[in-house]
């Protein structure tokens, strides 16, 4: 019998966040948690740690020529990940969690060194908030470290639902899609699109992931995103968007459906004093490609014709009585 | 308007005999055209939900305080536990208002996510069935691609489901899980030997009949079954509405007020 616990909270930036006395058997279980078939079966030149690009290419809206699905989609499922760093900072991918106490963990160099801000519209990189909304994600950023109250606790740390935008930049995932829907399977929730024209939920539904309808435009599926509870925050440094929030998103895939980018207007007159555009890299993982424990944590089987499949581990977090990286509050 | 009528009723008529001449040479045909397939297959795609009791108490029950009566969905009426996990179970009803699982919005497990009274959807396609479940959205992948279970398995709380078509039934064969999960709201349980052999089939294009064969030889003294049956969903535009329950202890903390 094995214990199926923290393994799969425990990839890179878990680590760096536990506690340093933790380390030692924290990394034990992670390891000894691993099914076998992940190591045996790994090849090809991909993983081997987070991908950190310090910078991506532009993905232009355009018709689309790669496979569809039987219903005429983009064919577009498969695996999927981030490429320039996870939720420890919405603004400055690679700059470490603001205000971290511990200096190592702060990186060294200029910001021109690393990858952009996910805000790409103000040129200056930052979530134009209002001014109590600013204060309060100042405030966020320091207490977030040693939090007294419980608003200052990462909801995703405690298990909650990544939300919108978030999970596109936590662990790797899964896109299945189906006539009618593309369904986005992340560790942290399930994000259903609808792509059926049918009305948005009543406005007083308010949920985690948002209510989401989308459409197909060449090789850009683009949805709209309202019913937000405005509780899943953008990251480790506390952005926001309410109740009252709006976003229009735009996956833009690439021609050789190997990348995408994201590109969405958030909308919010209660917290922003004006919209703005996040842009995140995305890129595909495949069977040529090496499971790393947090953008591609999967194992690889045969199916019946011999090929080999990507499968991934039960999406599990409240369950295990602690979140991951248990430090991470 | 009189023509139309007649032309109309012709058409019938013509539709009726000819109905009845494939009935009565191949019913089974006749029924099977009427399924939704993908692939050749039955299509399971879309939202589903029990309307039984089940979830109050597998077994037949007299109604009790916020629990409807019912004569169950265990095949024989009784699971046949062994004493020591009769004694279990007797210990779990007692607390089942404070012990249930389902009750902090946990993954409920397998059969129990089958039939828990809240909707859940069905994804399919060659390669697999993806199941939603309302409660906790929580997700198991029934794979139909000839895959074997792992080897090396962890013990998961919806185990790992690993599907075969038999003619128009979809069996599915459940293992590896842990000992954490109820069968119900009246404290039946299992322990980590546990092992589900599912049948799913259509009714009809819009009912499945649900059967599963249940054995744990650390808890039962012998394999049993159950049998519910599925409804789908025609409500106009109806939807799964995310219930990450478990959200709810600390969601008044969220977001910042101004």
């Amino acid at each position: 019998m094995k214990k199926n616990i923290l393994k799969h909270y425990l990839g890179v930036s878990g680590l760096a966040f536990v506690g340093m006395a933790l380390l030692p058997q924290m990394a034990l279980a992670a390891d000894t948690d691993k099914p076998k078939t992940e190591q045996k079966n790994a090849t090809g030149n991909g993983g081997g740690g987070m991908p950190r690009e310090k910078s991506f290419a532009k993905i232009s809206s355009e018709k689309w020529t790669g496979a569809r699905l039987a219903d005429g989609q983009p064919d577009v499922s498969g695996f999927w990940s981030n490429t320039i760093g996870n939720h420890g900072n919405f603004t400055d991918p690679q700059g470490g969690i603001i205000n971290d106490p511990n200096p190592n963990r702060i990186p060294k160099g200029a910001r021109a060194d690393r990858a952009p801000s996910r805000v790409s519209d103000p040129i200056d990189g930052q979530v134009p908030f209002q001014p109590w909304a600013l204060e309060k994600v100042k405030e966020f950023q320091v207490k977030f470290h040693d939090p007294t109250t419980q608003n200052f606790v990462e909801p995703l740390a405690r298990c909650a639902p990544g939300g919108v935008p978030k999970s596109l930049y936590w662990h790797g995932y899964e896109i299945k899609q189906y006539p009618n829907y593309v369904v986005f399977f992340f560790d942290s929730g399930t994000r259903i699109i609808h792509l059926d024209d049918k009305a948005h939920l009543p406005s007083k539904i308010k949920l985690w992931n948002g209510d989401s309808r989308g459409h197909w435009e060449g090789n850009t599926l683009v949805v709209d995103v309202s019913n937000h509870n405005g509780k899943a925050l953008f990251g480790r440094s506390g952005e926001f968007i309410s109740e009252n929030g709006h976003i229009e998103e735009h996956y833009i895939f690439n021609k050789e459906n190997t990348r995408y980018n994201y590109e969405a207007v958030f909308t919010d007159p209660t917290v922003y004093t004006k919209s703005f555009t996040v842009t995140i890299p995305e890129r595909r993982w495949t069977v040529t490609d090496k499971p790393d424990g947090w953008n591609f944590d999967v194992w690889f089987a045969k199916d019946s014709a011999g090929k080999t499949t990507i499968e991934h581990e039960e999406r599990i977090c409240t369950e295990n009585n602690g979140g991951f990286g248990l430090g991470a509050v | 308007m009189n023509t139309l009528s007649i032309k109309k009723s012709s058409k019938s008529a013509l539709a009726l005999g000819l109905l009845l001449a494939f009935s009565f040479s191949d019913v089974a045909v006749a029924a099977d055209k009427k399924i939704p397939r993908l692939e050749g297959k039955p299509d399971f795609s879309g939202i589903w939900q029990t309307t039984s009791a089940a979830d109050y108490d597998l077994e037949p029950h007299s109604n009790r305080k916020n629990t409807p009566p019912s004569a169950g969905i265990v095949e024989g009426g009784l699971i046949p536990y062994l004493p020591d996990a009769f004694a279990k179970k007797q210990k779990n009803f007692e607390a089942r208002e404070t012990l249930d699982p389902a009750l902090k919005g946990y993954t409920l497990g397998v059969p129990r996510s089958v039939y828990y009274p809240e909707p859940f959807q069905i994804f399919q396609r060659k390669q697999d069935l993806t199941l939603v479940h309302q409660l906790g959205h929580s997700v198991r992948t029934i794979y139909t691609n000839g895959t074997p279970h792992p080897e090396d398995a962890n013990d998961w709380w919806l185990g790992d489901s690993r599907g075969h078509w038999e003619g128009d039934t979809l069996v599915v064969d459940v293992k590896h899980f842990n000992d954490k999960t109820w069968l119900d709201k009246a404290g039946n349980f299992h322990s980590d030997a546990f092992h589900v052999v599912e049948k799913w089939a259509f009714l009809d294009a819009n009912t499945i009949e649900y059967k599963a064969t249940i054995e744990d030889p650390k808890v039962y003294s012998r394999p049993w079954n159950i049998n519910v049956i599925l409804y789908r969903h025609r409500e106009k535009d109806f939807q799964l509405i995310e219930d990450y329950r478990f959200t709810l202890d600390y969601d008044e903390f969220y977001p910042p007020k101004q």
